[in-house]
Order: structure tokens, then sequence, then C-alpha cells
């Protein structure tokens, strides 16, 4: 499906900005009355455009030019598509904030990208489950800079020391991971089918698995309004044309858990980002539908790495075409020419055209599978959602009333916390909402008399170790010293639409 | 129900619902009473804590037998 004679340069460089072709040639081309999207109605490519050049009247009119700079902080919407198209097609630089981001990780942000213009939403409508949601926007100027750089897209990462990282991928970045999509071929939906899409549309997986190459491809990108089993069923059989659905692990446990699912010819496969099911999960998910059920593996520095969309070698993945994986001291790297990372570059983070993955895992040197073991930092996936552990646990500790705090991972984000003179428990999650966004906060906050340490005074990180000290700082009232925090595992992926639909829980309080 | 999901027990189920286990509690709900619930987005928003929840599902129960 590439278009002939279309070419992007990798050149990240210093530029007057992108050559804004590419939307046109690589996403936008086709029949005019071609569907293109679903999401309150169907939307095709002659409304598309017509969208888009409405959202860059009003860019421009906001001083957003070639090689300007904006943050879009939308939800999942047929705003965000239009605003982000929208500013590739002026070709400016576009940075994604995730709309559950509190006001004091956005304003980090931009302080940190410096945009020219910002889009929020100056009103949602819309609430939990909703696969989008529909936003009336804010187009505001920010004192920014135009792009440094000739990067299209721009990711904050959850960091594992200090801020964020800043991912930065170019068109032609973007333009060869489609691609990737289209040489992988068997597994992946074809022209006149349909991905409905349950992977968040503003990550990789939904953003460029999804609607960039439904959009490439002439694949119809669907989103159901309703995230529940029977609002993803019900969208899969509105239509009869071949159904691909994406999604993360949490959607095939939802979908397994369907007792009687109604009879679906037209859903032909399902495939999943993130970490390998149980392999019960993965029977079950196969014997309920028959149809494939397969995974990719992938990074936002990166898009696709490598698959296995018919579950064929579970729990290895094939690397995508055009990519090399290899391993060193245990460790999973991948060829990327040109470092994903705007800023210094960390030689333990990318060199020499290798990226690390930090990602344990292994190659088979007969077959070149990968076979992926684990992280080897302190990045934990909450519902699909990379989370470091590291940035959760260094913000805690930070608060005022917080003299130390480890934070842990099982099934959940969990932290236990040692508090200085009058705080409360309750004071500290106010004060953590302000800083971190619901999907990162911890589920459960213990609060112990003292940490855990071993005999040369660092941390002990055993759960086994600190619940013990929880239960130690209230023997008689264990439930009362601990106070719940909501927000955690806010599914993406699966409420992508709402903004934070978790509100603030009882706290209970302690008797310190 | 909730713990249903992720092989918990419930004692390790929190007041906060986020919204993973809330599609999951929709769905088991569903099942459980055979069919698709009245629920709109306000209702959705106030199940994002256990008794939250328990509220909405008593006043579904009100509204449904008193028809």
């Amino acid at each position: 499906m590439r278009r002939k004679g279309f070419r992007v340069t990798d050149d990240a460089q210093p530029t007057p900005g992108i050559d804004p072709s590419w939307v046109d040639e690589v996403l936008l081309a086709g029949p005019a009355d071609q569907v293109a999207l679903v999401f309150e109605t169907p939307v095709t490519r002659a409304d598309l455009r017509r969208l888009i050049s409405a959202k860059q009247s009003v860019l421009a009119a906001a001083g957003l030019g070639r090689g300007g700079s904006v943050a879009l902080c939308l939800a999942p919407s047929l705003a965000f598509v239009t605003n982000l198209l929208a500013a590739w097609r002026l070709g400016a630089r576009a940075a994604l904030l995730d709309h559950r981001l509190t006001a004091f990780e956005v304003d980090n942000a931009l302080q940190r990208l410096a945009p020219q213009v910002v889009v929020t939403a100056k009103h949602v409508t819309g609430g939990p489950l909703r696969g989008f949601v529909e936003i009336e926007e804010r187009v505001a100027t920010y004192p920014g800079r135009p792009a440094d750089t000739a990067h299209a897209l721009i990711q904050l990462s959850s960091g594992s020391t200090g801020p964020s990282k800043v991912i930065a991928r170019t068109a032609a970045n973007l333009v060869e991971e489609v691609e990737r999509y289209v040489k992988i071929g068997a597994g992946v939906p074809q022209g006149g089918e349909r991905i409905v899409s349950l992977a968040s549309m503003v990550h990789v997986l939904g953003l460029v698995g999804g609607l960039l190459y439904g959009l490439h491809a002439g694949v119809q990108f669907v989103v159901p309004a309703r995230m529940t089993a029977d609002g993803i069923l019900s969208t899969v059989a509105a239509d009869p044309a071949p159904t691909t659905l994406l999604g993360v692990p949490f959607h095939i446990e939802l979908l397994s858990s369907v007792q009687h699912p109604m009879k679906l010819p037209q859903l032909t496969g399902m495939t999943t980002g993130g970490e390998l099911v149980r392999a019960e999960v993965y029977g079950g998910f196969v014997d309920r539908y028959g149809i494939r059920l397969g995974n990719m593996y992938g990074m936002t520095e990166v898009g696709v790495i490598a698959t296995d969309l018919f579950g064929e070698h579970r729990p290895s993945l094939t690397p995508a075409p055009g990519l090399t994986v290899r391993e060193e001291a245990g460790e999973l790297l991948v060829s990327l020419p040109a470092s994903p990372y705007l800023g210094l570059v960390d030689p333990a983070r990318w060199a020499d055209g290798w990226l690390h993955t930090k990602d344990a895992g292994s190659v088979d040197a007969a077959t070149g599978r990968v076979r992926i073991h684990g992280r080897r930092d302190s990045q934990v996936s909450v519902g699909g959602l990379k989370v470091d552990l590291t940035e959760v646990e260094h913000t805690l500790a930070a608060l005022p009333g917080v003299a130390s705090a480890v934070v842990t991972f099982d099934k959940a984000i969990e932290a236990y916390v040692m508090l200085r003179d009058g705080a409360t428990s309750a004071q500290v999650q106010e004060r953590l909402a302000e800083r971190l966004a619901g999907f990162k906060r911890p589920r459960v906050l213990k609060v112990v008399e003292q940490l855990p340490r071993t005999a040369t005074g660092k941390l002990v990180r055993d759960r086994a170790a600190l619940l013990a000290a929880a239960a130690d700082a209230a023997p008689a009232i264990p439930a009362a010293i601990s106070a719940v925090i909501p927000g955690q595992r806010a599914g993406q992926d699966v409420t992508d639409g709402a903004t934070d639909p978790v509100a603030p829980a009882p706290v209970k309080e302690g008797n310190r | 129900m909730l713990a249903t999901y992720g092989d918990r027990s419930p004692a390790d189920i929190a007041e906060g619902i986020d919204s993973l286990e809330l599609a999951w509690l929709v769905h088991q709900l569903e099942q459980h009473y055979g069919g698709p619930l009245d629920l709109d987005d306000e209702a959705l928003a106030r199940m994002s804590t256990v008794s939250g929840t328990l509220e909405v599902l008593q006043e579904l129960k009100v509204e449904t037998g008193s028809r």
C-alpha cells in the first residue's frame, strides 16, 4: 500500500520542520467515500480530510506552522485524531501528554517540552468505560519555542530516575513501523477489514498498530463506545467485515469470562500487546471464540518489535521484518539507527545503533525467535501502561510528611511509608494525587513505624518483610493503618475515554 | 466478584475501584443478572468505590423491584 515515490528521510537534525506530505500520501490517501474511522458514527476519508483541515486552520491561527511545536493533552476522541493529524499536516511536532496526568505533571511536561501551542479539553462529554469521548478543545498559545528537531511525535515515558524520558520519533520512523505491519502480513488486518481497538489510541499500540496502520492500509479503525465485554462484542457484531480485536491482556481475561458469547463469524482474531497471559487464559479464550489469538512485543521507542500472531510459538516471538534483536548479558537489544531520546543520550539506553530494551530475554540461535523473561529495571505494566516504580517511590519520598518510602508491585502497586511527626496518611494521599496520575498511584498505602533495612542500612524490598513491618505498626487494628489510594491500574486501554474515573476513596486513619 | 479478577482474595480488594476492575465488575454483574444493566455515565462514575457501587446496585434493585 505504500505510495510510489514517497520518501521521508530519517534526519532528525534541526530543519525548517518536517515535510508534511507524508500525512496525505501515507495516511489520508484513498477513496473519499471509504469509511476510515468509526467512533460515534462512521467517518469517511473525505470527512476526515475536511475535519483535519478545519483543525489546521485553528492551530495555524494560534501560530502553529511548519517546524512548530504543539502539545496535545486529549483523551481518546475524534478531536485527538484530527488535532494530531492536523498538527502533522502543518509540518509541526506533536507531543502527546496522557490526559490523566495531574496538573502538576502536565505543568512539568510543558516546561520541559516548551511547545508553542497546547490543546486541552475545554469540555468533555463521556464517563467511565467509554472507549472515546466527545471533546470541545481549548487551543492556547504557550511561551515555548519551535521544534528544534525534525521529529514528528514526542511521548513521555515514566522515568526510572528523575524526570521522564522524552521519546521522539520521526515521520520516517513512524512510516517504517506502519510498513513493518504491512510486511508482517498474515495475522495483520488487510484492506477492507476492521480493527476494533481496545488499546489506547494515545499510546503506541493503538496509535500506530491501530490508527495509523488502519489509515494506511484501508482498514476501518473502530472504537467501542463502551468498553464492557458486551460493548466490545456488540461493536464487533455491528459490521459483517472481517474484524480483528486489538487490546491488552486484560481484554483477553474480560472476553474469556463471557459465558455464552454471541456468534461472531466476522471475528477473525485478536492481538494483544504486553505481557503473556497465563496458558489457561489463552486456552480458554481460544476455545470460547475459536479464533487466532496473537501476541506482540513492542516499546514506545520503536513500536512493534516481535510478534507471534497465531500463538504458534508461545512464549517466543519472531522479530518483525527489518528489525534485529540480539541478547547481550541477558538483556534484549533492538537495532535502531538513531537514539529515540531527546536531550542527552545515555549510552546505557542507546548506543551504536542499538536500543537497550531493559527487558531480560534470550534469542534462539537456530530460529532467531526471542523470549522475554521480564523487566531488568523497576518498570511494571499497569493495565498496559508502563509505570516506573522508582518514579512513584521518589515522588512519594519527596512529599512533606514522608520520612521514607518503599514501593513494590504484587498484582498492584503498594507503598509502605514512614511518616514524619504530625503527618497523616490522608495528607500524603492528597499530596500524591496532585503529583502522580491515578494509574501510577499505589493501590494501597501502608504506614509503618520503621521500614525494614539490611545490616548495611539498605531498604528491604521484600513484600513479606514489609507486610510484617506494617502489621507491627498497629497489630491490633491493621485495617486502620491502611489508607486506600484509588486510581492505580486505571486501565488506559479500557476507559481511555474517561478522565480518571476513580473518585477519592475513604481514608482510614491510623492511631499515630 | 471483584476478587475473581486476578485470582485475588476478597481481603485484597481495596475500596477504590479502578477502570479495569469496573469493566470486570459490570460484566460479572450483567452475567449474574442475565442481561445489560441500565448504568449511565453518572451511575458508572459513582461506582468508583465499593460503597458507591453498593449504593448504585441498591437503587437499581429498588427500581427493578418497583416495576
